[in-house]
């Protein structure tokens, strides 16, 4: 049930941003935009997590995601006030912050094991969500060369960060159902 | 000259200035030494961590090298040996993390929080000299090192080397003067008072070379005992010149010293015996 809700979750948020692939190509401001708010949706999915969760490793996941997409906030951040990009938003960033809502919502009825479970998949969903608008849209829409290059080397973080919650979901699956 | 040699055919009554020209010759030859060449700088095995990568992904070490990893990324990483030889915890951005190689083989290692970066060690065994070699070399600085000696430049070669100066005299010198005093022998009431005025004499310097070595290593040094260590150092070289001239005046009344002081050196003994555990401590423990 879970794992169908996440996955669920997970192919909606694909959708939101694999409509970009067909909608008009997002402009830079709005690819600012739309990395910015996947960074904050994380980090304030974080820090629910780090208020509901006794497990030290989900706790230890969640500060890495903070410190991680706040490391990568800053960066964007300083790339785009070198560059002159002030951030935009779009119909896509709009979507994923509708989408958080939802899930935060769901998050906040659980606890214990099937909050850490719940918050765990969807970790892996989300991730792999950004990665894949990252590689499909967002870098080869990018028009300017640093905002480009800057996309590109966020890749391995985010595939580590899905990896990371991968080997989470495979830990947490040992110790009984929340449900 | 005539005076000084006929100074030296004397039996010691006041300090001769032979005394202090050895002293100021033997400081000469070790400045001279500090303001020479420096040694050829050891090889050091750096891995660097950036954009998301351990570079170079693969190193070759020898057991007992020291190898050391620089985070130079955004984010904050480990680094972990997949069969738990060891773990760094989290590095932060700009810092760094050494660790000695023991086990022999092909490491893997990775970063706990980024499983997709991995890279391995390969530790080769040390043969035949090499092991002599490491065997004499301590520190992390000198893994490298060979048993050849070189002349002291660095404060952490400078303090070691006076400390044991000042470590051997104070008890030296406080035996003797209690001996004298048991076995009434005047021979090792002299032998006290020569040894309390070079203590007095060395203890500054090992002092000053002491404060040169937290200086150069500033921030390295646990802060608590360094602060203890550095200021029971200076306190201990003034104390030791307050006790020399003390032990002067009994010689100058040709009287023996009497018992407190005796039992001021004492206490004396027993805070350099703690000072010196401070030291090992920041030298060989954590």
């Amino acid at each position: 049930m879970k794992k169908l809700v996440s996955t669920v979750l997970g192919m909606a948020m694909v959708c939101a941003l694999g409509s970009l692939a067909h909608a008009q190509a997002p402009t830079d401001p709005q690819i600012v935009g739309i990395v910015q708010t996947a960074n904050r949706i994380d980090i304030e999915m974080a820090r629910l997590a780090l208020k509901k969760t006794t497990d030290p490793q989900v706790k230890d996941f969640a500060n890495e995601m903070i410190s991680d997409h706040t490391a990568l906030e800053k960066s964007v951040n300083d790339l785009a006030a070198k560059l002159g990009v002030k951030e935009e938003t779009s119909s896509t960033a709009q979507q994923l912050k509708q989408q958080a809502l939802q899930e935060r919502r769901k998050l906040n009825t659980l606890k214990g094991k099937s909050f850490d479970r719940e918050y765990a998949s969807h970790e892996v969903a989300y991730h792999q969500t950004v990665i894949d608008a990252a590689t499909k849209t967002l870098i080869p829409d990018a028009q300017n060369a640093q905002l480009k290059s800057a996309l590109q080397g966020a890749a391995p973080v985010l595939q580590g960060h899905m990896q990371h919650a991968q080997q989470l979901v495979q830990s947490l699956q040992g110790g009984g159902s929340g449900f | 000259m005539e005076n000084s040699m006929s100074q030296m055919n004397r039996p010691a009554t006041s300090p001769s200035p032979v005394v202090f020209l050895l002293f100021l010759a033997l400081l000469a030859v070790l400045v001279s030494n500090a303001a020479g060449q420096t040694p050829p700088k050891s090889p050091q095995n750096i891995i660097v961590i950036k954009q998301m990568h351990f570079d170079p992904p693969s190193l070759n070490v020898k057991a007992g090298d020291v190898v050391e990893w620089k985070n130079e990324d955004i984010f904050s990483h480990t680094v972990t040996a997949s069969d738990g030889t060891f773990d760094s915890g989290l590095i932060a951005p700009g810092s760094s993390w050494q660790t000695t190689i023991t086990k022999t083989g092909d490491i893997a290692y990775h970063c706990r929080p980024h499983p997709n970066m991995t890279a391995h060690l390969i530790v080769q065994p040390l043969v035949g000299a090499e092991q002599h070699e490491q065997a004499g070399a301590q520190s992390t600085e000198t893994s490298q090192a060979s048993l050849r000696w070189r002349p002291p430049t660095k404060p952490e070669e400078f303090h070691p080397i006076l400390v044991d100066f000042t470590a051997a005299l104070l008890p030296l010198a406080f035996l003797s003067d209690l001996l004298g005093r048991l076995f009434r022998k005047q021979g090792l009431h002299t032998a006290g008072l020569w040894m309390m005025v070079y203590e007095a004499i060395i203890t500054p310097f090992t002092s000053i070379a002491g404060w040169w070595w937290r200086n150069s290593e500033a921030g390295q040094l646990p802060a608590r005992l360094i602060v203890v260590h550095e200021w029971l150092g200076t306190a201990a070289a003034v104390l030791f010149i307050l006790l020399a001239v003390w032990r002067w005046g009994f010689h100058k009344r040709t009287i023996t010293p009497s018992w407190t002081y005796l039992i001021a050196v004492f206490i004396a003994l027993l805070a350099l015996v703690y000072q010196g555990s401070l030291g090992g401590a920041m030298v060989f423990g954590q």
